[in-house]
């Protein structure tokens, strides 16, 4: 029995069938930026050329998923459309300077080392690498940073792109724009907690995660959102004004802000009173720029924030 | 003297208590009456009770602590 | 116009074609799992497809109408009755308002439907009347019926009428050993031949851990092939960097207990998958139940496009015999 039953081009790029109504696209086994940027490239074009037959595209971190309708197109013919548009705007992503995307950069608050997943992730210790510690001490340990306040200086020190959505509504995976000698890696728990609370700010291999409902989960715990992002019945005038239950689009950029206790309560005085906006503005992201300087691009597009 | 057979109505795994710590629902040779539980059966990551059909006095059971259980599968044996 | 539940079942919910077109925000599809007993319940009680209907799993929902209307049970064997009088299933039946309909022990399968003439008329929920109930969206109140629920029914029913009955041979059979046929890939050339050899061979006995979220099985263990993790998938052998998981995917955290990922499922995560089960055997796989053995076949696409084809021609043929 053949093992791999897809193709791989020469880019590397790995063609395969999920059944009869997925063709799953990996980029590279490995994640990384230019990975993603042809990822979202190719979605994108994918998107605009309005293919029939194609039902969902599902852009995801190193790679993305399209769902199909064979019976509008065999998949294999789209496996070539997707192999031709692979080539047009690939590598082209992050190489060339007339690649950009238009988003936004959303400020979202976060209590590092906050009191709610503290006291969840020290009921779990058993399920922990370290149990000895908690959660961000270990991260900073195995990072190489000498306490939990250098590591959260550097979690929140670089801006984050929305890499994927997905897991469950609304779960939005990070992956924060440093060079790759200082992004952050932590493994998940040995096994995972039954129990995550609404909102916690975690982390897994090298994305940045917020959960939008509690419920089990695997990630290490960091801190905690006072901000919704999922809003099933959009009372949020941000949900509202949308007409969406989920906040966060792919694509997005994020700060990860770090706030004390006495914000946390003001944001989420703010959401029981039904008021709450994140703060965003639109920019205009160029991959090709942010590979050539990282730090200055940074520096640009957080600055948008605070103008 | 007539038996009643109380079968599973979902498979599952089968518990005679309440939870590991607990005494069992029900001991050996105990008399039971129509509705009272004997037993829980995890399906699905819901526990649903096993409830006597029956009013009898506990005379064998036909399943051990923990055992998967499929649908209509005896379960305890009761004099009645 | 209403069906009022006088005993749940268990976790018996609202479901309909399912809530596509969200998948890229973390939406699964949710939707009835036994896609074929979904549609030929609707065809029997005359409504178009797509109106919402009930799905129960192991125990039927008892279940008291407030109205004339018609009926249809399909899906697993089980016994039914209205009133305590025995009905056919796979056929629609007449009920008069105050009439009680209530399910035996199953007998085979795992998941009964109930269509109700005009649907279950619950407001649809980003275009879906379907239950999703780990975030509490869609159905009735987001979550599986309560005893003492009130069912809204529609009056779009095109053609209620009693009496119509799916032929012998439509009907399909539940063995207690399901053979599901899969696209082996994605992540496969992570296991070692010899694990993959040994999944498609183990006959996998369906675990307690089985429901709409997916089906989880044991039988044999798994060993993934050694390698220096990528950078982003994190330190397991059994994780690849996250990615989107196609519905029906089989995943295999641990190298033990293999799952398939269902309706209801999360839409992406950092686990290796293996293989798809092709989209018209989740009606098979949803007829399994606990206790219950699987087998796993290794199809190529064409057979999967064939066998797609093939099932649309029979719903057809079924729903204009039905007409």
């Amino acid at each position: 029995m053949a093992d791999v039953t897809g193709t791989t081009t020469d880019t590397g790029t790995r063609y395969d069938f999920g059944g009869d109504e997925f063709v799953y696209v990996e980029i590279s086994p490995e994640m990384s930026l230019p990975a993603h940027f042809a990822s979202l490239a190719i979605t994108r074009r994918l998107r605009e050329e309005a293919l029939p037959g194609v039902e969902e595209i599902c852009p995801s971190n190193a790679s993305y998923m399209v769902r199909v309708d064979p019976d509008r197109i065999d998949p294999r013919d789209l496996v070539r459309e997707l192999q031709r548009i692979e080539a047009e705007v690939g590598s082209a992503a992050s190489e060339d300077p007339d690649f950009v995307v238009d988003t936004r950069i959303v400020d979202v608050p976060i209590m590092f080392a906050d009191p709610w997943t503290h006291e969840v992730l020290m009921r779990f210790r058993d399920r922990h690498q370290d149990p000895s510690g908690t959660d961000l001490d270990y991260g900073a340990r195995i990072n190489g940073y000498d306490s939990a306040e250098s590591f959260i200086a550097a979690l929140a020190g670089a801006p984050y792109l929305v890499t994927m959505m997905g897991f469950v509504p609304g779960l939005p995976w990070c992956f924060q724009l440093v060079p790759r000698e200082r992004q952050v890696e932590v493994p998940k728990y040995v096994r995972p907690r039954t129990e995550t609370p609404e909102r916690a700010f975690g982390f897994g291999g090298a994305f940045a995660v917020i959960y939008p409902v509690k419920g089990a989960g695997g990630y290490q715990l960091f801190g905690s959102a006072p901000a919704p992002i999922f809003d099933g019945a959009q009372e949020q005038p941000d949900f509202a004004d949308e007409d969406s239950v989920v906040f966060f689009r792919h694509g997005d950029l994020i700060r990860f802000r770090r706030i004390d206790q006495a914000e946390y309560d003001d944001v989420r005085g703010q959401v029981e009173a039904r008021r709450w906006r994140y703060r965003t503005r639109p920019v205009r992201f160029s991959p090709s720029r942010w590979l050539a300087d990282p730090d200055g691009t940074n520096a640009a597009l957080v600055g948008e924030l605070d103008r | 003297m007539a038996s009643h057979t109380i079968t599973a109505r979902t498979p599952g795994v089968f518990y005679r208590r309440p939870t590991p710590d607990a005494e069992p629902y029900v001991a050996d040779g105990a008399t039971v009456a129509e509705g009272d539980t004997l037993g829980l059966i995890e399906v699905m990551k819901t526990y649903r009770e096993v409830k006597a059909d029956a009013g009898g006095t506990v005379s064998r059971w036909l399943v051990e602590n923990e055992d998967e259980v499929t649908i209509g599968q005896d379960l305890v044996e009761l004099d009645t | 116009m209403s069906v009022l539940v006088r005993d749940p079942g268990l976790e018996t919910t609202v479901q309909d074609t399912g809530r596509l077109g969200h998948y890229a925000i973390g939406f699964p599809p949710s939707g009835a799992l036994d896609s074929y007993a979904y549609h030929v319940g609707n065809a029997l009680v005359g409504n178009a497809p797509g109106a919402a209907a009930l799905e129960a799993v192991y125990l039927g929902p008892t279940l008291e109408f407030t109205t004339d209307t018609v009926v249809a049970v399909t899906g697993a064997e089980i016994p039914v009755t209205l009133d305590g009088e025995p009905v056919p299933t796979w056929e629609s039946v007449a009920v008069r308002a105050g009439q009680t309909l209530a399910f035996g022990q199953l007998a085979g399968g795992a998941r009964p439907y109930v269509a109700v003439a005009g649907g279950i008329d619950v407001p649809p929920y980003y275009g879906s009347r379907s239950t999703y109930t780990l975030v509490g969206i869609g159905g009735f109140g987001g979550r599986a019926l309560a005893e003492g629920d009130e069912l809204p029914l529609g009056d779009a029913a095109v053609d209620p009428r009693a009496g119509r009955r799916v032929d012998e041979a439509d009907i399909p059979e539940h063995p207690t050993t399901a053979e599901l046929r899969l696209l082996v890939g994605l992540h496969s050339y992570r296991l070692t031949p010899d694990s993959l050899e040994r999944f498609t061979s183990t006959p996998w006995k369906v675990t307690p851990d089985a429901n709409r979220v997916g089906y989880r099985y044991r039988g044999a263990e798994l060993e993934f092939v050694p390698r220096e993790q990528p950078f982003g998938a994190g330190s397991d052998p059994a994780n690849v960097t996250d990615c989107g998981y196609p519905v029906g995917s089989v995943q295999v955290p641990g190298g033990v207990e293999p799952i398939v990922l269902l309706q209801d499922a999360v839409t992406g995560g950092g686990y290796a998958t293996l293989g798809t089960v092709v989209s018209v055997d989740r009606d098979r796989l949803a007829q399994t139940k606990t206790g219950d053995h699987t087998r796993f076949v290794p199809v190529d696409l064409d057979e999967a496009l064939t066998i797609r084809r093939d099932r649309a021609g029979r719903l057809d043929r079924v729903r204009r015999s039905l007409a």
